[in-house]
């Protein structure tokens, strides 16, 4: 199971106004954990007012770097960019879960390969990552860049690309288009759609010869591209996604308590066994068995909160319990008296639940 | 760039998602779920064959069985690495459940799922010996073969490209227990493979799950799904039928 780590922040600069590249340190032995590949991604957590946020931000270093970093674009309302962008300083420690994602291909020294990466906006992170790891690694492959922004002054990294491009003469090619800002080339500006890479495949790319692309942008201009790029010929397999939504998976509600904090009634002792051991806490009515287990110092098991992954499944030996939202368990589980304890409230005074079984 | 869209829209319009962050809840239990019953059923699977290396007839027929055992235990690896990443328990996952539990031979429980986990239920059928083994193995591995170029084209991308790597592998599994039935045919094992074949025919069948239109819909809709279990059944009843023919034998009843 992933687990997270502490990380010291060792360097933070604008890329562009808003947003940020943060440089990390594994603290506490924990280096060999975040050894990553290129284009893969870390989940970082913080708790903002008592809930508990986690966002995942791509690695943008290249593997020969000897350094940790991520780009984070400050997004419009978001609590976790917002406070990196604005708050976050050098020396402050934060969390993460070891490097993850499948965005990349296995580097070969030896390859002659020919690979198209497309981002849009801070989209780039990965593609950084697997470009500069590329170029660097397999001396005879090179890279083509559709790099899609609002304007000139929103592109990430863009001096660091040009400087790339000076560093491995002739094997990369960056093609910038831009939504709002006009370019010598008509074809250059607006959206990166379907239409659009067709035009561009006719006399800019050479798409017979892409043995690779990568996308990561918006939903839109994902489908877009891979579209256009299944119209010429490449598989699925030749195709890799990352895409970072903004949906997250959604939070329950808590039960709407009736203020009456002073009733007895709004107690429960709760018995709770986990990996062996029982524990007896009393916990108000109106908090999860999860949650309660969790102030208890208890290692409960979850993922989502949301009453989906059953991840934090436990089995209601005794009492009565209720579940606001079940995503995951059949019917013959309920049954059987399995709650997903993330969504578990309970309704008697006394409740027994075990994790083990 | 326009963001406007909609995670289901996008799904629906054939887009992938890449990592547990961007999931949304309804399609996060169906994944799990499909990743589950692919894990627990690779572990059953492995535990039953691992029983029957023994009695192989030859070394090469135990080194097959052998090799099976430790590629099905392997492509279960990779799967719950992905579910790993979704914060299910991957070290106690292994280990927790009863794999080699087997019913009773004549246990009638149709598609339904064992008490504890989320194997097909074929798999909670025990093989009798060696016969069998190779014949349940022939069967299943036509049906792993199509059902996995179904989950192949998923829309999760980490476990689509799971699926394209295991498939070759389990195809593999399928060779040698042609091969396997094969050598059986020619010692003159007919009647007894025959009648291994009429007790999993049906069983493997089953395993293409009901069909339930609204929820293929939503699967559908979410990307997890392409072909419906009958579509996947048939081609599959099609091309056992074919190759049992050539070995002279009869496809099952239903």
């Amino acid at each position: 199971m992933a687990r997270f780590h502490d990380l010291e922040v060792t360097d933070i600069h604008k890329t562009i106004r808003n947003a940020v590249v943060v440089t990390l340190k594994p603290v506490n032995g924990a280096a060999d954990a975040f050894d990553f590949t290129q284009g893969q991604y870390l989940t970082f957590r913080r708790d903002f007012d008592g809930e508990e946020l986690r966002r995942s931000y791509s690695i943008c270093a290249g593997k020969d770097e000897g350094v940790l970093q991520v780009g984070i674009k400050r997004v419009e309302g978001g609590a976790f960019s917002t406070w990196a962008n604005t708050d976050l300083q050098v020396g402050d420690r934060v969390q993460a879960m070891p490097p993850m994602g499948s965005f990349f291909t296995a580097i070969d020294p030896t390859a002659e390969k020919h690979y198209l990466g497309f981002a849009g906006g801070s989209g780039i992170t990965p593609v950084l990552s697997i470009l500069k790891t590329t170029l660097a690694q397999e001396p005879h492959s090179r890279f083509t860049l559709v790099y899609a922004n609002k304007g000139v002054n929103t592109i990430m990294f863009r001096e660091e690309l040009e400087d790339l491009k000076n560093l491995h003469m002739g094997r990369l090619n960056v093609i910038h288009i831009l939504e709002t800002d006009a370019q010598d080339i008509d074809l250059f500006t607006g959206l990166v759609t379907q239409e659009k890479c067709a035009q561009l495949f006719e006399h800019w790319i050479d798409i017979k010869t892409v043995d690779t692309a990568f996308i990561c942008g918006p939903e839109p201009m994902m489908l877009g591209i891979a579209a256009a790029l299944k119209d010429h010929g490449l598989e699925d397999g030749q195709i890799k996604f990352e895409l970072f939504a903004s949906a997250q998976p959604g939070r329950a509600k808590r039960r709407v308590t009736n203020g009456d904090a002073a009733s007895q009634a709004n107690q429960t002792s709760a018995s709770v066994t986990l990996d062996g051991s029982t524990q007896t806490i009393t916990m108000p009515k109106d908090q999860s068995i999860l949650e309660a287990a969790l102030d208890n110092a208890m290692d409960a098991p979850f993922a989502c909160k949301a009453g989906v992954c059953s991840t934090c499944r436990c089995r209601v030996i005794e009492g009565e319990v209720e579940m606001l939202a079940n995503h995951a368990l059949e019917d013959y589980e309920v049954e059987k008296g399995y709650v997903l304890s993330c969504q578990a409230y309970p309704v008697t005074d006394r409740v027994v639940v075990d994790y083990d079984q | 760039m326009t963001d406007s869209m909609t995670l289901d829209s996008y799904l629906a319009a054939g887009g992938v998602l890449t990592n547990p962050t961007n999931v949304p809840p309804r399609y996060r239990a169906e994944l799990m779920k499909l990743m589950a019953t692919f894990v627990d059923s690779e572990l059953a699977g492995a535990a039953g064959f691992a029983d029957i290396i023994n009695q192989g007839p030859g070394i090469k027929e135990r080194i097959a069985a052998a090799k099976i055992v430790l590629e099905k235990t392997d492509n279960a690896d990779r799967v719950l690495k992905i579910m790993g990443e979704f914060g299910a328990d991957t070290q106690r996952y292994a280990t927790h459940h009863p794999w080699t539990a087997r019913l009773d031979r004549d246990a009638d429980i149709g598609a339904s799922r064992s008490e504890h986990d989320m194997r097909l239920a074929v798999f909670n059928y025990p093989l009798t010996g060696w016969v069998d083994a190779v014949v349940m193995n022939l069967l299943m591995s036509r049906a792993v073969a199509e059902q996995l170029a179904e989950f192949s084209t998923v829309s999760y991308q980490p476990l689509a490209e799971a699926f394209r790597s295991i498939a070759p592998i389990e195809a593999h599994h399928g060779e040698l227990a042609l091969e396997g039935v094969v050598k059986l045919v020619e010692q003159g094992n007919d009647s007894q493979l025959q009648a291994s074949v009429d007790y999993w025919w049906p069983r493997v069948a089953v395993s293409f799950g009901a069909s339930d239109a609204e929820k293929f819909k939503s699967l559908q809709a979410m990307g997890l799904r392409r072909m419906t279990g009958a579509e996947l059944k048939a081609r599959w009843q099609a091309e056992t039928t074919r190759v049992l023919t050539q070995l002279g034998l009869s496809a099952g009843p239903g």
